[in-house]
């Protein structure tokens, strides 16, 4: 039986590391004292994983966690149990139960959307309208321990197009951006892009970027819940 | 409340999940829940200072106390400091992100010399005016303790009263005192303030005090030197004494400290066994200033370890304190919780090993498998030089532990040393070849093959108040400098691995170590001049000391290089941690002979007058249970 849990990510803590909010959720874990189960070997550890990284200074409301457990339990009393041993920052939002053979949420999250709050100083309409347009847009993105190496991708065939609002000054993004098997791309690289190749006067180190949502996606490309369904 | 400090900053430093607190654990009061609020400062990077086991214990016991809010602070790193110097950001807290300047008290840890620099640093981040005697009635009162504070001199001019000892029961007894005379509408200013903490046992207000220096040269003590320590104000206690917890089974110990979110360099759970160490390694500051021997039960450990095990949710306990071999029911209490905690994959390790096979068994039997490597410290290569050490150790013991630990399958060996020590020939340096070597030939005695790696670390001694080594002269750093050359050419064998540290950084660190409070001019010279991180080798500047040094009038050599005569008063001698002057006297002597002393834990008492000067006495379970 695996515990699955939507969890939060919030903007107190946005830049702790991937790795180190792992780490924060396993000790959660052994701090509820669930009954999870241990890998084998000489250096056990507590089986469970998150369905996809967050970079670091991204808020989340869509985090996916799932725990193997050792023996069936109450999921009220998981939940109550380990609301009370996460950090100020971590939240549940919810959570189910499912089988042991069940694919690893890692597996079928394909999908993520983001809401960026971001300055932008200029005319921008157009060329976010010109982005959403374009058949093709290609991006050098960096190869992870590449030392500086880089590989060139189709941005169109993970993000689609952006909407946009812009008043005062900031600019308001909303997104869906694909996940597959070889790879995904970054919030941060989006933006990069709008501004690099398009022109969109944003200040990236003020971008204030959330994931709202991630997901399986079906068959007939419908977006899909990765738990309570 | 909670202010968040611009993502555009955080996004541009190392490490940004430093400063933004929200671990799990962390207490935050309101402004109405809090009558008096600290905060306790480390002047180094949050991953060091979240690490120091005293502050971990003083948050504890501080925010149990109602209306009380200790809260946390520590060094930005220097990215982070210039961002903040750009923006004109205060350091804060990192509970209530509320600038330093606002809180009642500033409580700096003295952990080592090389931090002075980043407390004053600290200070001016935080909005505090500098010196202690241009504060006002809107600064905080800037107080520190730990281990450097048996000489705080140096930090005089910017300290307004130290914690002189442990810290469990006399900073609550300080709290209750600012709570009563903040009800009485502060009456008097800080002045009367301090008059009224003066009178607290352990606490050391500098400006009570008045230093005189010889003028001229007095029966062979040269001018400069302090003639004497006299209080100006009458509340003063002509001596302070340390404050000790007599039996730590009777006292609190944090069993919900905070879990940070990032690695810290000590991410696990400490669990503290005993303090002080009475072995008398006549060069140790640790064993001299913290004594005497106080173990806690076994009991009430296992108590404390199952506690923090289901608070901080760690897999890995250290047993923690100045020697963990030493303690009296060491076997049965590691049994006891490995067994106690093996279903749930909590590891159990040792800091620091004894020179024997029963603390390789023991190590055998808490790492399992993972046989990273054995770290001994014989701390010098010739029996000579251990005795005058009073080290206690044998070739014969290195050899047995080793050779225990190759025959359990450790195959990587790591011994410390040191270099410069009081009466230390060419012939007792390269002994610590030699010794390394014998390692290497154990390996293939017991083995049968070549190989074993053996890494050779060796620090330059600086000598430390209180210590029988306080009379003595440090080596000139030409000295040193030839004598790890000498070392380095002796070393060049294969698998010996020779590590050295810095040798001006210990010539800094000497000076402080046994300096007075005339320092303070070349610490703040040296400070505006932009010395931060010394302990961080790529930002000490030697240059920028021995100028700074030179600029306040002083002389780096009278403090780090001189030989004392017997008679000497040194600027420390007015706060005590015990131990008696006669006694270390009578120690040095010795360490001319190599005259070995016993330890008292189990042996006669060697004299060395810190239990009647406490009114405590050792605690050992092992003659309780036998």
């Amino acid at each position: 039986m695996k515990l699955r849990m939507q969890i939060t990510k919030e903007a107190g803590i946005r830049f702790v590391s991937h790795l180190e909010y792992t780490r924060t959720i396993e000790r959660a874990i052994r701090r509820a004292k669930l009954p999870v189960a241990y890998s084998e070997g000489f250096n056990p550890h507590i089986k469970f994983s998150l369905a996809s990284a967050l970079g670091v200074g991204i808020t989340s409301q869509a985090e996916f966690v799932e725990i193997e457990l050792a023996k069936e339990i109450d999921i009220t009393v998981a939940v109550e149990k380990l609301t009370e041993a996460l950090p100020m920052g971590i939240h549940i939002k919810a959570a189910d139960v499912v089988g042991s053979k069940t694919p690893k949420l890692m597996a079928i999250a394909s999908g993520a959307d983001y809401y960026v709050r971001i300055p932008c100083f200029g005319d921008c309409l157009e060329q976010l309208q010109r982005f959403n347009s374009a058949e093709s847009v290609l991006f050098q993105k960096p190869i992870p321990k590449g030392r500086g190496k880089t590989k060139e991708i189709q941005v169109k065939d993970f993000i689609k197009k952006v909407e946009y609002d812009y008043s005062n000054k900031e600019l308001e993004l909303r997104f869906a951006c694909k996940i597959t098997t070889t790879g995904s791309m970054k919030a941060t690289e989006l933006l990069k892009i709008l501004r690099d190749q398009f022109s969109v006067p944003l200040i990236l180190e003020q971008a204030d970027i959330q994931r709202t949502d991630l997901y399986a996606v079906n068959d007939k490309g419908r977006k899909k819940m990765l738990i309570g369904n | 409340m909670r202010k968040e400090m611009s993502l555009e900053i955080l996004s541009s430093v190392e490490k940004p999940a430093r400063y933004t607190g929200m671990e799990f654990g962390s207490i935050i009061k309101t402004a109405e829940e809090t009558k008096v609020s600290i905060a306790l400062a480390f002047p180094d990077v949050y991953e060091v200072g979240m690490s120091y086991l005293g502050f971990k214990i003083l948050y504890h016991i501080l925010n149990a106390q109602p209306g009380v809010a200790a809260e946390r602070t520590y060094a930005p790193w220097v990215d982070m400091e210039a961002k903040m110097r750009e923006n004109s950001l205060p350091l804060t807290s990192l509970e209530t992100m509320k600038a330093l300047n606002k809180f009642d008290f500033v409580g700096f840890t003295l952990q080592y010399e090389l931090s002075y620099s980043n407390i004053l640093n600290m200070l001016d981040l935080g909005g505090i005016t500098m010196l202690a005697t241009e504060r006002t009635e809107d600064d905080p009162l800037v107080i520190a303790g730990g281990p450097c504070v048996f000489n705080p001199e140096p930090l005089a001019d910017f300290i307004d009263f130290f914690i002189v000892g442990e810290g469990e029961e006399v900073m609550v007894e300080v709290m209750d005192l600012y709570k009563k005379w903040k009800n009485e509408g502060k009456p008097g200013g800080r002045k009367e303030f301090l008059e009224r903490v003066v009178q607290i046992p352990g606490i050391y207000v500098p400006s009570f005090y008045k230093v005189d220096y010889l003028e001229k040269e007095t029966q062979g003590i040269p001018a400069g030197c302090v003639k004497s320590v006299t209080t100006v104000n009458s509340l003063a206690p002509t001596a302070v004494q340390k404050r000790i917890i007599n039996d730590l089974n009777t006292i609190d110990y944090p069993t919900k400290p905070i879990v940070p979110y990032g690695e810290i360099v000590h991410d696990r759970i400490m669990l503290e066994i005993f303090r002080g160490c009475s072995r008398g390694c006549r060069f140790c500051h640790a064993g001299m200033v913290y004594r005497p021997v106080r173990e806690r039960k076994p009991e009430v450990l296992k108590k404390l370890a199952r506690q923090l095990v289901d608070n901080t949710g760690y897999n890995e306990m250290s047993l923690v304190s100045l020697s963990t071999a030493d303690y009296s029911c060491l076997e049965p209490l590691i049994h006891d919780l490995i067994n106690e905690f093996k279903e749930e994959k909590v590891s159990v390790s040792l800091p620091s090993l004894r020179i024997d096979s029963f603390s390789v068994g023991l190590a055998k039997e808490v790492q399992a498998v993972r046989k990273s490597g054995l770290t001994f410290a014989p701390e010098a290569g010739s029996q000579h030089m251990r005795d005058v050490i009073n080290k206690g150790v044998t070739k014969e013991d290195l050899m047995n532990a080793v050779g225990a630990a190759f025959e359990n399958g450790w195959s990587q060996v790591k011994l410390y040393f040191m270099l410069g020590l009081p009466g230390e020939t060419d012939e007792d340096i390269l002994a610590i070849a030699e010794l390394a070597k014998a390692v290497q030939g154990k390996y293939k005695e017991v083995t049968g093959k070549g190989g074993a790696k053996v890494t050779v670390s060796v620090a330059s001694f600086v000598p430390k108040p209180y210590t029988p080594f306080q009379w003595v002269g440090q080596n000139r750093l030409e000295e040193i400098n030839r004598k790890q050359m000498l070392l380095k050419d002796a070393l060049k064998i294969k698998n010996i691995t020779y590590q050295y540290h810095d040798s001006i950084t210990s010539v800094i660190e000497g000076v402080f170590a046994r300096g007075d409070r005339r320092l303070g001019k070349a610490l703040y010279l040296a400070w505006q001049r932009g010395a931060k991180f010394d302990g961080w080798s790529e930002h000490f500047s030697y240059d920028r000391w021995v100028q700074a040094i030179s600029d306040a009038g002083l002389d780096k050599d009278f403090y780090a290089t001189r030989e004392r005569a017997e008679a000497e008063v040194f600027p420390w001698e007015h706060i005590q941690p015990g131990v008696s002057r006669q006694f270390l006297w009578n120690e040095y002597e010795k360490s001319k002979t190599g005259t070995l002393t016993d330890d008292c834990r189990h042996g006669d008492c060697t004299g060395c007058g810190v239990c009647p000067a406490l009114d405590a006495k050792i605690i050992d379970w092992k003659s309780s249970v036998l």
